[in-house]
């Protein structure tokens, strides 16, 4: 290093600050100039993307459209029920979890580089936020077009029914998703946003839970439906649900024409103001975001659902930053059950989600779909007890901690699968005046648990290992087989409940996994 | 931090003037009643041991954390870096430094010397890289550098900006013996060209040869 450079700032060298747009371009000139694919590699791999979505979009909309027609024949009051029943359901629900992922994610992001080279700069932070702005716009427009859009034609509504929907909630979404972007200009404003989604979450439990307790829900749903769209569903003869439900779609279009319209404007203008205020987002937040979505990405690339959660609970732990300590109690085994089970109350939402799903095989028992209760109670059940095994997953993936701990990895699956095997159970207990019979039960419960246990033991994909040839490059095997593992399980236990076996089989299959899960030992790295 | 710790310069034209800053994580107080002034030209060394908060107070200052109270003034007007003037003239080094894999180290330079408003930096960056040692890895892709390159990296962003106050956390960490003494040259130079530095650091050499006062912090109970 030399002594004598002139390192000192001269004035002279700095002028005008450039446009955000003027810098991108330059770095866009300089990134071409290390450029090592040719086009036609890069259209080649476009070609397959654009293809391989035409594809699933073409099978998708088949499927939609077939279940459309089928729901559209269906003149049950079960069917009329949940015409009624589940926009009520849905909107609250799309809404809180858009507010929720969004404000994990930012909204509006970008990677620590960006962050340090470009936004800790006096060019117009605005103008550099502004294309991820518009994508995030678009991402959740899109989002909330097709999720909607397939939720209304699964009801039966006519195309032109279920466009309006997806117009309608997209315009919702988009609101919601500007109102994310307002509440990350501060802390203050997020805790206040993060309040109204469990709100909104809240709402969309209530019509699940009258749902599931059957009162009188088609009466319920009529009521709120008035209040909405001024349409009573009374004036038509009560016993023909599904007939009203439709007639009531029918006779409120133009309400919902302007109503969309409306959401729509209002939407279009929030965009346009809210992109005036990027400028305020700090940058503190909008890297955290960055470094979030980087860590989605990865786990998304191995298709690891499992370290998703990982990433979005160690995101959880590093902003909690401390807790206060416990002392641990008893010894061995023991010891680990106390720790695990401090540990699951350390995150109590988790317990009172976990709680909160009960109410879905209650829905689906509620709505008339009998036969589909066992299957909603397993995923809901997985749903609530995967996240306690969090514990389980930290010592798959660290030979130093097993080692540390100083127990064999099999025996260390069984003791840390002992609280989250309790809360199976009481959960299973719970839901088992919906599910029916005590052996379903049992099979639902085994189900939940093997299932989770061989998601959270399941070892990462390695690309240290021989891989395989595929189009998308070399990939290791068992990468396609990532995602169902655990569900994989969950299926097998509940098979013999789905294809009506006699008890016997119904509680000796379940009972067999589990004593194989449990008696043989995880693989390691 | 005890306030009686600190012992700190306090001219009235301060180009920093931090008062009674207070910081918390979560409900554990880590900084308490730190007030201290830097003038233009002078550095202040923020030191003591590992969880005194130290790298707080700097990341307060830059606006990565956020005080739970007091007040902390750039030129007499409270510091925001959404504010475009703070980014323009407060120049960083801290632990928040990621590279672009696909720029090289002369371009990292190059894009930064531009978004501050030099349409050729070209000059100037080579200049700096060879200032710093890194001439011979210009075209290196971040990837390849070493800890130490790209550490001195980190430092060349501080100097090819314009700036009024540096806030650097522990800037001799990994550089060797030679580094760590033409890191002292280089902030005594930037000391006399008039910028004011405040920096967190573990060397006594460097605290002794760089800075006009010194503030201790010790670990809260």
């Amino acid at each position: 290093m030399s002594s004598e450079g002139p390192v000192v700032f001269d004035p002279a060298d700095f002028g005008a600050i450039p446009s955000s747009r003027s810098l991108r371009q330059w770095m866009r000139t300089t990134r071409r100039r290390h450029a090592d694919r040719s086009f036609w590699q890069i259209f080649e791999d476009v070609y397959l993307v654009v293809f391989t979505l035409a594809m699933v979009g073409a099978t998708g909309g088949n499927v939609v459209h077939h279940l459309n027609s089928s729901a559209a024949r269906c003149t049950s009051s079960t069917c009329g029920e949940l015409t009624l029943w589940m926009p009520w359901i849905v909107v609250p629900l799309l809404l809180a979890t858009t507010i929720r992922m969004l404000l994990a994610v930012g909204p509006v992001s970008a990677s620590r580089a960006t962050g340090f080279w470009l936004l800790a700069t006096p060019v117009n932070r605005a103008a550099l936020l502004r294309p991820t702005y518009r994508l995030v716009v678009a991402v959740v427009a899109v989002t909330g077009f097709v999720v909607a859009g397939i939720v209304w034609a699964l009801l039966g509504t006519v195309w032109i029914g279920f466009l309006e929907a997806a117009v309608l909630i997209a315009a919702l979404l988009v609101c919601a998703g500007i109102a994310t972007v307002w509440a990350q200009q501060s802390a203050r404003r997020s805790r206040w946003t993060l309040r109204i989604a469990d709100l909104l979450l809240i709402a969309a439990v209530v019509p699940a839970v009258v749902l599931a307790l059957r009162p009188d829900p088609l009466r319920g749903a009529q009521i709120a439906n008035v209040v909405v769209t001024g349409f009573d569903t009374n004036l038509v003869d009560e016993y023909d649900h599904a007939v009203a439900a439709r007639l009531m779609f029918t006779s409120v279009e133009t309400h919902f024409l302007l109503l969309a319209a409306v959401v729509v404007i209002l939407a279009v203008a929030l965009v346009v103001v809210t992109s005036q205020t990027l400028d305020k987002l700090s940058r503190n937040s909008v890297i955290a975001g960055g470094e979030l979505l980087a860590g989605l990405a990865g786990a998304a690339s191995s298709l690891d659902i499992s370290m998703l959660g990982d990433v979005i609970a160690g995101r959880h732990w590093r902003m909690k930053g401390r807790v206060r300590s416990h002392r641990g109690r008893g010894s061995r085994g023991g010891a680990i059950v106390h720790r695990e089970f401090r540990r699951v109350l350390r995150w109590p939402r988790r317990l009172i989600i976990g709680f909160a799903l009960l109410v879905v095989p209650y829905a689906v028992s509620g709505a008339g779909f009998g036969a589909l209760v066992p299957v909603a109670a397993g995923f809901a059940g997985f749903i609530a007890v995967r996240p306690m095994l969090d514990g389980l997953r930290s010592v798959c993936r660290s030979t130093g901690l097993t080692r540390a701990l100083g127990m064999d990895l099999r025996e260390l699956r069984v003791i840390m699968a002992v609280v989250p095997g309790f809360f199976a159970a009481l959960w299973t207990g719970l839901a088992s005046p919906a599910i029916g019979s005590g052996a379903a039960t049992f099979a639902v419960a085994a189900g939940i648990l093997s299932g989770a246990v061989r998601q959270a033991s399941a070892r990462p994909p390695s690309y240290a290992g021989p891989l395989v040839a595929s189009p998308m490059g070399a990939i290791p095997p068992g990468l396609f087989s990532q995602p169902a593992r655990g569900f994989d399980l969950l299926l097998v236990c509940m098979a013999p409940v789905l294809l009506n076996l006699s008890g016997t089989w119904v509680v000796a299959i379940p009972a067999v996994i589990l004593a194989v899960m449990f008696s043989i030992r995880p693989k390691t790295d | 931090m005890s306030p009686a710790s600190s012992r700190a310069g306090g001219k009235s034209a301060a180009r920093l003037a931090v008062k009674d800053l207070q910081h918390k994580y979560g409900d554990r107080p880590v900084i308490e009643g730190l007030t201290f002034t830097l003038a233009a030209g002078q550095a202040i060394a923020l030191v003591g041991p590992n969880g005194a908060g130290k790298t707080t107070v700097l990341k307060c200052i830059v606006g990565s954390a956020e005080p739970a109270a007091g007040k902390i003034l750039l030129d007499g007007l409270p510091i925001d870096e959404r504010v475009e003037v703070v980014r323009r003239d407060v120049a960083t080094l801290l632990d928040d430094l990621d590279f672009f894999p696909d720029l090289t180290a002369a371009e990292h330079l190059d894009l930064l010397a531009r978004a501050h408003g030099n349409a050729a930096p070209e000059d100037l960056v080579d200049t700096i890289l060879d200032d710093i040692g890194l001439l011979p890895a210009a075209d290196q892709l971040p990837g390849s550098l070493s800890s130490g390159q790209r550490r001195r990296l980190a430092l060349a962003t501080a100097l090819v900006r314009p700036r009024k106050l540096m806030v650097l956390d522990e800037p001799e960490a990994r550089l060797d013996t030679d580094g760590v003494r033409w890191l002292s040259d280089r902030l005594v130079a930037e000391k006399k060209s008039g910028t004011s530095i405040l920096f967190a650091s573990h060397d006594p050499a460097l605290v002794e040869a760089v800075a006009d006062s010194v503030v201790t912090l010790t670990p809260l109970p």
